[in-house]
This record gives C-alpha cells, sequence and structure tokens, in this order.
C-alpha cells in the first residue's frame, strides 16, 4: 500500500507542502483539504493589489489552477478537517468524510479575533482574513465614503492605506502607542504614523473602542474616550488567533499554536523544558499555526508571514519525507503602505538604541538591532538592498562594527568583524 | 530575429551594476556580471518595483521591495513572491553602443 499523506490547511503552507512533496518525488496518495473554496492562494495581495482592484485574484494563485491535478493531488476544498483520532491515524472532516494519513500535516494557520464589544455583528463589520472578506471589503468601498479601522497592525495599516489609496476617509483606532507596534517598536511605529498622517488617514493612539452603532447597520463608532465617529463601514483588524481545535485531546502540546521541533514535528516528549518532535507520531505543522523551535532565535517562535509559510511548507514536506535538514530560515517579512516598503528580518530582543544607516527623516533607511555586539535583526524602509544584504550576517549571528554598520557608502556585508 | 536598439554608450554599465535605460515607455535593465551583459525588463511581475534597485547575485537578480529572484538567462522566477517570468533579451555592445535586441 502507497503511503497517505494528509495537509490540514490548502493555503500557503499547505499548498506549498503539497507541491514540494510532488517535486521532492513523493508518490503516495496526498490530500489537502481546505476550508475556503478555492485553490491555494496567497494572502497579502488581499490587504493591498487586489482590495484596490489593481490585481485580479488569479494572480495570488500559489500554481496555476490546472496544477492540482496535474499532479495529483486530491483537494478537499470547503470542508475542513475537524478532528484528528491519532491513534487510528484518521482525520475527521466536516463533511462527515474520514481521511486515514501515514503522516498529517497541520497548517490549519489562524482565524480573527473577534472584537467583543457591543455593535460588533451589525452589518458593514467587517474583517480580513479570506478573498471573500476582500470581495465583501470592497463591496462596502463602493460608494462609501468613510471608513474606521480597528486595530493598526499590519492587516489593520496596509487596509487603511488602500483605502485612503482608494479615495475614502479613514480614521484608525489603536490601542498601542503606534501602528505595529509589537512588530516594527516605537521608533520605526512613528515613522510609519507619520507616513499615515501624511496622506491623510487620522489614527487615535492610546484609543479604545467601547462600542459600534447603528440601526441594523453599523453607523458610528465609540470610543472609549467617549468620541463618536461616524462611518459607512468598519473593518476591524484586532488580532489573530491560531486554529488548533482540530488537535485537541490528541495529546500533542498547544501552545500558542501547534509546539513542534526544528523538523516541524509535533510530539509529547520533553526535552530541556522543550517539546520534542516525535517522528513516529507522524504530525507535523508549518506556517502561522506552527510554533516552531528556531534554532537561530534559541527558542519556539510562532510567526504570521508569507514567507515563513512558504519555506515552512517546503521544510515539513521534506521532514515528511525522512530528511534530517532542520528549519532555521531567517525570518523575513515585508509591508507595503502607501510609498513605504516595510521589511524586517530577525528577532528583535530590545528596541533600545539601533544602528540607524540613511535617512529617517527621508523615510530611506536601515535599523539594525545588536545584543552583545551580534546583528540579530533589522527593519528597512525603502531600503530594501541593505535589508537583503543583512540576512546572511543575522543568520550567522555576525559580530558587526555599528560605524561600518551605520556608513551608508559602506556594503553592509563588510560590517562584519567575524 | 528582432531590432537591435541602441540604449545608452558602451561602457555605461560597470561590472556588477544594473542600469535602467528607457525605450519609449518600457524600462529596459542591462546588468554586467563577470564582464558578460544581460537585458531584461525592469518591471519585477510582482509588484513592479525597479529590479534596477535590487541586487545581482550572479546571474540572478533580486528585487529589493519583496526578495522576488529572476534568473538572467531565462528570466525564469527562481524564488519569491513573482507570478510571472521577466522577458529577457540578448544584449551586445557595438561602436560604442550598448543594443538590446527588442521584440519583432
Amino acid at each position: 500500500m502507497p503511503a497517505t499523506f494528509v495537509i490540514a490547511g490548502a493555503n500557503l503552507a499547505g499548498g506549498t507542502a503539497a507541491a514540494t512533496l510532488r517535486s521532492e518525488g513523493f508518490d503516495g496518495r496526498l490530500v489537502l483539504i481546505g476550508e475556503e473554496p478555492v485553490a491555494p492562494y496567497e494572502r497579502p495581495p488581499l490587504s493591498k493589489e487586489f482590495l484596490r482592484g489593481e490585481a485580479p485574484f488569479e494572480k495570488a494563485l500559489i500554481r496555476p489552477a490546472d496544477f492540482w491535478e496535474a499532479k495529483e493531488v486530491e483537494c478537499r476544498l470547503g470542508t475542513r478537517v475537524t478532528r484528528i483520532d491519532s491513534g487510528a491515524r484518521e482525520a475527521i472532516l466536516g463533511d462527515g468524510d474520514v481521511v486515514r494519513y501515514d503522516k498529517l500535516l497541520i497548517a490549519t494557520g489562524l482565524r480573527n479575533r473577534r472584537l467583543g464589544v457591543p455593535g460588533a455583528h451589525l452589518d458593514g463589520v467587517r474583517s480580513l482574513r479570506t478573498v471573500a472578506d476582500a470581495e465583501a471589503i470592497r463591496a462596502e468601498m463602493a460608494g462609501a465614503t468613510k471608513a474606521v479601522i480597528v486595530g493598526m497592525g499590519f492587516i489593520g495599516a496596509e487596509v487603511a492605506a488602500s483605502l485612503r489609496l482608494s479615495g475614502l476617509e479613514v480614521e484608525v483606532i489603536e490601542p498601542l502607542p503606534a501602528p505595529c507596534y509589537r512588530a516594527l517598536g516605537p521608533q520605526i511605529g512613528s515613522v510609519v504614523a507619520a507616513i499615515h498622517a501624511d496622506h491623510g488617514v487620522r489614527m487615535h493612539f492610546g484609543e479604545s473602542v467601547d462600542a459600534l452603532e447603528g440601526a441594523g447597520r453599523v453607523e458610528r463608532v465609540v470610543t472609549g474616550s467617549g468620541t463618536r465617529i461616524d462611518c459607512d463601514f468598519v473593518v476591524v483588524g484586532v488580532g489573530t488567533v491560531p486554529v488548533t481545535d482540530l488537535l485537541d485531546g490528541v495529546g500533542v502540546p498547544l501552545d500558542n499554536g501547534v509546539v513542534v521541533d526544528e523538523f516541524c514535528r509535533a510530539g509529547p516528549r520533553g526535552r530541556d523544558h522543550m517539546p520534542q518532535g516525535d517522528p513516529d507520531l507522524g504530525i507535523y505543522a508549518a506556517g502561522d499555526v506552527a510554533n516552531h523551535f528556531h534554532p537561530l532565535v534559541g527558542h519556539h517562535v510562532r510567526v504570521e508571514h508569507w514567507q515563513n509559510a512558504m519555506k515552512q511548507g517546503a521544510a515539513a514536506a521534506r521532514s515528511m519525507l525522512g530528511a534530517s535538514e532542520c528549519y532555521d530560515e531567517v525570518h523575513w517579512f515585508w509591508s507595503d503602505q502607501f510609498d513605504a516598503n516595510i521589511q524586517a528580518a530577525g528577532h528583535v530582543s530590545s528596541w533600545d538604541d539601533p544602528v540607524i544607516r540613511g535617512d529617517i527623516e527621508a523615510r530611506s533607511f536601515a535599523a539594525f538591532y545588536l545584543q552583545e555586539g551580534r546583528i540579530t535583526a533589522a527593519i528597512a524602509i525603502n531600503r530594501g538592498r541593505d535589508l537583503r544584504r543583512c540576512l546572511a550576517l543575522i543568520k550567522a549571528r555576525a559580530v558587526v562594527d555599528p560605524v561600518l554598520l551605520a556608513d551608508p557608502d559602506t556594503d553592509v556585508r563588510a560590517a562584519a568583524t567575524t | 530575429m528582432g531590432e537591435y536598439v541602441a540604449v545608452g554608450d558602451a561602457g555605461s554599465v560597470p561590472d556588477g551594476q544594473i542600469k535602467v535605460f528607457p525605450v519609449g515607455s518600457h524600462m529596459i535593465a542591462v546588468a554586467r556580471v563577470e564582464g558578460r551583459l544581460y537585458a531584461f525588463d525592469d518591471t519585477c511581475t510582482h509588484a513592479a518595483c525597479s529590479l534596477a534597485d535590487g541586487e545581482l547575485e550572479g546571474a540572478t537578480v533580486v528585487c529589493a521591495c519583496h526578495m522576488g529572484q529572476f534568473d538572467l538567462d531565462t528570466g525564469e522566477v527562481l524564488d519569491g513572491p513573482p507570478p510571472d517570468p521577466i522577458d529577457v533579451y540578448a544584449v551586445q555592445e557595438a561602436d560604442g553602443k550598448l543594443l538590446v535586441e527588442l521584440g519583432p
């Protein structure tokens, strides 16, 4: 009997894993299961080009539409894995079907956190995760003049930019002191706030939402400080929750996602207080849902970005085929907001005293974050080449010369002293 | 065979660099890698960034915006988010000019 591999999640991580299994020679049965009724696609355009009507959905497909059938990948779309019986090695689907697996990849991603205030159920209150969500926001945009965005993480900030670029008035409410605060910190967060302000986005930081009001349909947002903001619709971007309910009762550690080792393997055993993957269990995880041990960071991390979904999906596939190469890519992501191309790599341990190369005022700079003289992370605005060049330094945990690192006339790579 | 168009002066692209030359509304990038010239569409197929702002890694160009990677011999996507390849063109230096063979 040829082996059956099941992938829960027909998205960038799951789809890339399926494609990699085939390109690496897996010739068993391959079942890709996804809740959305569409072939695997990538989500970055949903808040940007697709939302603004500049690119068709087909551009977001991770492989051409006919790829999956040609590669004999059984796509079970419009249903999800609701439960795993790890003893019988069975995935139980929402439509009642049961698929037996030899190896299982959890790539179920995230769901959006809901806004827990009165009126959150009103018509015209939207969030963004799927292409259907993006289409619903586009429908709201038609004929609207003003939107309120609740939350200014990356989704909120990118949607704010896209709506503004589409000619809408935009106000944003964010409880933290700056946009994308957790990922970019206070200093660069304030640069991003200034970029939005320049483009006419009105922002309320340190502010919460008390209620959404309207007769059936949202008409205004009431903030914690009592301000009432009239609007035609609302987009909520207040964070996400990893989708792990299908593993309830299985016994694999669930802690901020599915806990996996550096080979993307889930497993119950402990080692140095860290769960260690059990290859015999046959359960793997990749992408947004995977809280993975990262050798470079030195602890478990979970990241919600495009590059990790793709690279870790591929790494999990190789691991499922028995490869023993650990996943240690330098985490990297981008966000495009107005004319700012923001990129970040690595993990920042302290926001204090980054080495700055370039001109913050001119919005062309890179900030390098050091820990005991070694470069661990970088964030760049409109400075992609410098960011690209420092990836190898981050990966090597290189000791760097801060003076050379700050000098725009010196190649970033030449700042390494080890 | 397409027509060779003079886009600039011979020697205007130093080794290890990428320069952009407008041909009508079309932006053509020319790179020199270890002495060899490559000509290709400057506009990344992903988010329309200028590939000349990117990085050469051998005969590969890495887009500065989102790290899309293209093979300069074939135009193929090697990594990253671009959905489509870029067009690549024959290029030579003759009579003091940089000549790119553009479509028929």
